[in-house]
């Protein structure tokens, strides 16, 4: 704990959308604190929802930054990338970066997203699948596939169909194979699907039921002369493609977490004040599960605003506020009136 | 100034000397300390020499080191719960992932020579007659152990086969059963008796306890811990037995030995295990491979504390099963024909720490919820029997049974050993514990003891490794493909490390052993040591303050003028030989120290 005269510092793991707006606020409303920012991506604070965009002619890096690179220092915060924090000491107050630096802090705030979920099934041909999770990742995705190329997307998921939607609008082939996840983050009912799924179609995705093909049995390199990759389902039916991309939802960045003395189940478990169970830790963003007592139960918030709305959340929390978490944002999937299908996940500014 | 615990090393000047073999307990205590693998090892093993036997590329020798402390090498280097690999020097902050040590038990089994000649130091016939009842990993290790002091042993077993829990609780697909098969006979070659589908108990047809005790000078109870734990529901099924009550629910331990025993086991389209432990996984693997469409652990609090090793889980994973935390089951849905339809939980956040470093979970009121499934297996632990004993034994408040420090029951010349006396536990401490139990009854037999612990320490000319052994990644074990392994019950799952992984593996092992040593005397504090230390494991001392206890503390000092020796932190060391290799007047010296079994 800092003494009363000296200046807090607070560390914000995570540059997304909850890092970046608690950074903000932080400085907002405790000027003399120290703030520092570590996060893995060597890219100040950009817009990731707008990657998609990639294909329709931005990209060049800067146009996707949300603030110029002089906003960090003039709001006097410190800016660490290319950072990989490896472990948290809540007792002693410090976290450990890879590189073996040790840093001292008054108050954490964990907002270090979520990572694309790939099922243990498919951990065998990671090599041979393209992400599309950051700047890099999606340049790649863009180099890769050829103009009008076909792109197997698998799983689904709102990052994927945002994805798809552009591709098919751009004027490439889009191949999804359904289960599941196909409207991650949504709960859709089984009466639901069917009319969500033509929706798809109606947009120009190709559909094909995975879970009807038995699921998939391996990806494989395609022959010479052939698209770049292949999809063998378990029925013997396969797909080929430029590239292949899964889609199968996020699973919360909390490894570095583990043994730090916070509760962790799938995310890192926080009050409805976004509260960690250690007093100094907090969490925001798609790392963390809430509490919701209407609900008896921890649970996830997705989209833009409501992670925003949790990093200024937490940023006041941890300047001495205790208000608690109110979702900020429509979780219904819709049909709109072209047929196209719309997520309110899609919005942002 | 910043003070350090310090234990004098007993053998500090070692270098010069030859091999010799000390019974000093600071050097006991050394090796207990700085080798944490081997402290941690419920039986004892001495891993980094079998390590470097490995990188020597002489398994059959690397096999039988393992053997020395525990007769089943080939079994647990597939399915040891590795809390070797928890204590792991290499696996501490900042050194990165542990060692493989559990995989690389598995290599000197897999890549020993055929027909290698098995080592075994045999006393003469003692005339002693011991009966152990149970032929599971308990019974097996102490009836090895003493044949090998010159008993006469008798293993009387209930089922039709030896192996317990390993061949009729863990399914073939993790232990195949020619590696177990031919492990066991080694065990029990040396004239160990086996009766199999022999029941102890007051049962009609058993054979009574009591029988045993006048037959025999010895007994051991070494019969695990197979009844399973009720699950505690709410309401109307609160008291009542499930699995008696509805169609569709198995207890997971029967679920599996049942399986073993032969007999044809079907599973529901949607399976649902509650439970965290090993058995929990296996059951639900298994019912992958029996057809069901969705498997799903159930559990009451993360996945971070299920007691199992990453790796299972992931393989768990990938093979389809679900892992759902913080719920806790309280009741039952039936569809009406007496079949289960659901199962009630109630969501729970986590409390504290249980005694034994298990979280606690704590339900949340009105925060029921109900699943739909058509299989549930229960897999929550089991608990140990004794009213089949016909014999009055003192139990402890665990309801288990009470032995002294000689390892026997309140019933003079009865023993017991393994999960019969520690309720449910790993098959590594069921063996550590067989063992520690077999010498307790040659010490009770022979009116002494005959076998003494000591540390056998010898020079070693130069560092065993290279600081890029220290930037290996830990080398992954290769495994079946998906597609293959969940079509048969008993494909094995991990197939092995080829020669080259393994060496990489090996090289990785710190070799904790090692004991580097500074001569003050000849070392003229040039600090190049410290300069190329990778880690803060050279350190200046200004003097010793005697603190209590007889055990000094060195009182570090980064002044230079004050420094009155320097001195290498074995506990911060990793071994990497840069020290060495830098000192000008070679004043560093490096000696084995390793835990060895005398004669008295």
């Amino acid at each position: 704990m800092a003494p009363a005269n000296k200046p807090k510092h607070h560390v914000v793991v995570g540059s997304g959308v909850a890092g970046s707006q608690a950074a903000a606020t932080l400085r907002e409303r405790d000027p003399d604190s120290r703030i520092t920012i570590f996060t893995l991506s060597s890219l100040p604070f950009y817009n990731r929802y707008d990657l998609p965009k990639v294909f329709r002619g931005r990209q060049d890096w800067r146009e996707f930054l949300v603030y110029p690179p002089s906003y960090y220092e003039e709001h006097r915060i410190t800016l660490r990338r290319n950072c990989r924090v490896a472990n948290v000491d809540g007792r002693r107050r410090v976290l450990a970066l890879e590189h073996k630096e040790d840093v001292a802090f008054d108050t954490l705030l964990v907002a270090s997203g979520g990572r694309a979920y790939l099922p243990e099934e498919l951990s065998d041909f990671r090599l041979l699948m393209q992400r599309f999770a950051s700047f890099t990742e999606a340049m790649g995705v863009r180099k890769q596939l050829p103009e009008g190329g076909h792109a197997v997307l698998l799983g689904g998921d709102m990052i994927g169909l945002d994805l798809a939607r552009t591709l098919v609008d751009t004027g490439y082939r889009v191949s999804l194979v359904t289960g599941p996840h196909t409207f991650w983050p949504h709960e859709v009912s089984d009466a639901q699907r069917p009319v969500l799924l033509a929706a798809l179609e109606r947009m120009g995705v190709v559909l094909v039921d995975g879970v009807a093909a038995g699921g998939i049995a391996a990806i494989e390199e395609g022959a010479r002369g052939m698209p770049a990759r292949r999809v063998v389902f378990r029925d013997g039916s396969d797909l080929r493609g430029d590239v292949v991309m899964p889609f199968f939802g996020l699973v919360p960045s909390v490894e570095f977490m583990l043994g730090s003395g916070v509760d962790i189940e799938r995310g890192l478990l926080v009050n409805e004040a976004l509260r960690t169970t250690d007093e100094a830790i907090y969490a925001a963003g798609d790392v963390c599960q809430i509490w919701s007592d209407a609900e008896r139960k921890y649970r996830f918030y997705y989209g833009w605003k409501n992670v925003r709305a949790m990093g200024e959340l937490a940023a006041r929390n941890m300047t001495g506020g205790d208000e608690p978490f109110r979702p900020a944002q429509d979780e219904q999937l819709e049909i709109r009136s072209d047929g196209w299908l719309h997520s309110p996940f899609w919005e942002y500014e | 100034m910043r003070a350090e615990a310090v234990r004098p090393p007993a053998a500090a000047s070692v270098p010069e000397a030859r091999s010799f073999t000390s019974d000093d307990p600071r050097d006991i205590a050394w090796v207990r300390q700085n080798v944490p693998c081997q402290a941690t090892c419920p039986a004892g093993t001495n891993v980094p020499a079998y390590i470097r036997d490995i990188i020597e590329e002489r398994y059959g020798h690397s096999y039988e080191i393992n053997r020395e402390a525990n007769v089943l090498p080939g079994v647990l280097g597939r399915i040891c719960s590795r809390p070797c690999e928890s204590a792991c020097r290499h696996g501490w902050p900042g050194n990165g992932d542990p060692v493989a040590i559990c995989h690389l038990k598995r290599v000197a089994a897999d890549l020993k020579d055929a027909g290698h000649r098995i080592t075994e130091k045999l006393y003469a016939p003692s005339g002693k007659r011991v009966a152990i009842v149970g032929g599971g990993p308990a019974g097996v290790a102490a009836a090895h152990d003493l044949s090998l002091f010159g008993h006469d042993v008798v293993i009387v077993e209930r089922e039709e086969r030896p192996g317990g829990m390993l061949r009729y609780g863990i399914p073939e697909f993790r232990l195949p059963r020619q590696v177990l098969d031919v492990e066991l006979h080694n065990a029990l070659r040396l004239g160990v008796q086996l009766r199999t589908g022999v029941a102890v108990g007051s049962g009609a047809g058993e054979m009574p306890v009591s029988e045993l005790l006048k037959g025999y000078d010895a007994v051991l109870l070494a019969t695990g811990c197979a009844a399973p734990v009720a699950l505690p529901l709410r309401g109307e099924w609160q008291g009542k037995d499930p699995a008696q009550e509805l169609q569709g629910i198995e207890y997971g331990l029967d679920f599996l030995m049942q399986m073993h025993r032969g007999q044809p086991k079907q599973v529901g389209r949607r399976v649902a295990v509650v439970g965290a432990g090993f058995t929990a996984l296996d059951c639900a693997r298994v019912a992958v491979r029996l057809g069901a469409e969705e498997v799903t652990i159930h559990i009451r609090t993360a996945e971070e504390y299920i007691p199992a090793t990453r790796e299972e889980i992931f393989e768990a994973k990938r093979e389809g099963v679900r892992i759902k935390g913080l719920r806790t089951p309280v009741g039952l849905r039936d569809d009406g024909q007496g079949r289960l339809a659901g199962i009630e939980f109630v969501q729970n956040r986590l409390g504290g720490w249980r005694t034994g470093g298990r979280r606690q979970a704590i339900a949340i009121d009105g925060s029921e919820f109900v699943e739909p499934c058509d299989t549930l297996i229960i897999a929550i632990g089991q608990q140990t029997v004794h009213d089949h004993l016909g014999v009055k034994v003192e139990l402890d408040r665990h309801g288990n049974m009470r032995i002294g420090d000689d390892g026997m029951t309140s019933v003079g010349g009865l023993f017991a050993a393994g999960d019969y006396v520690r309720g449910a536990s790993t098959v590594v401490e069921a063996v550590g514990h067989g063992r520690v139990i077999a010498r307790r009854i040659d010490t009770w037999l022979m009116g002494r003891e005959r076998r003494r612990q000591a540390v056998r320490i010898e020079p070693v000319q130069g560092p065993l490794r290279e600081r890029a052994f220290d930037f290996i990644p830990r080398q992954h074990m290769p495994t079946a493909p998906l597609g293959e392994r969940t079509r048969q019950l008993g494909r094995e799952v991990e197939t092995g490390m080829d020669r080259a992984t393994a060496l990489e593996e090996a090289r990785r092992c710190y070799l904790c052993n090692l004991r580097y040593h500074i001569d003050v005397d000849r070392c003229i504090f040039c600090r190049a040591c410290i300069d190329v230390a990778p880690r803060a494991c050279i350190k200046l001392v200004s003097g010793v303050d005697p603190g209590e206890g007889g055990v000094g503390r060195l009182v570090e000092t980064k002044e230079w003028n004050k420094v009155a020796a320097i001195w290498i932190d074995n506990n911060e060391c990793i071994r990497c030989g840069a020290c060495f290799a830098a000192c000008p007047v070679h004043c560093i010296s490096i000696s084995r120290c390793q835990l060895v079994e005398v004669d008295n």
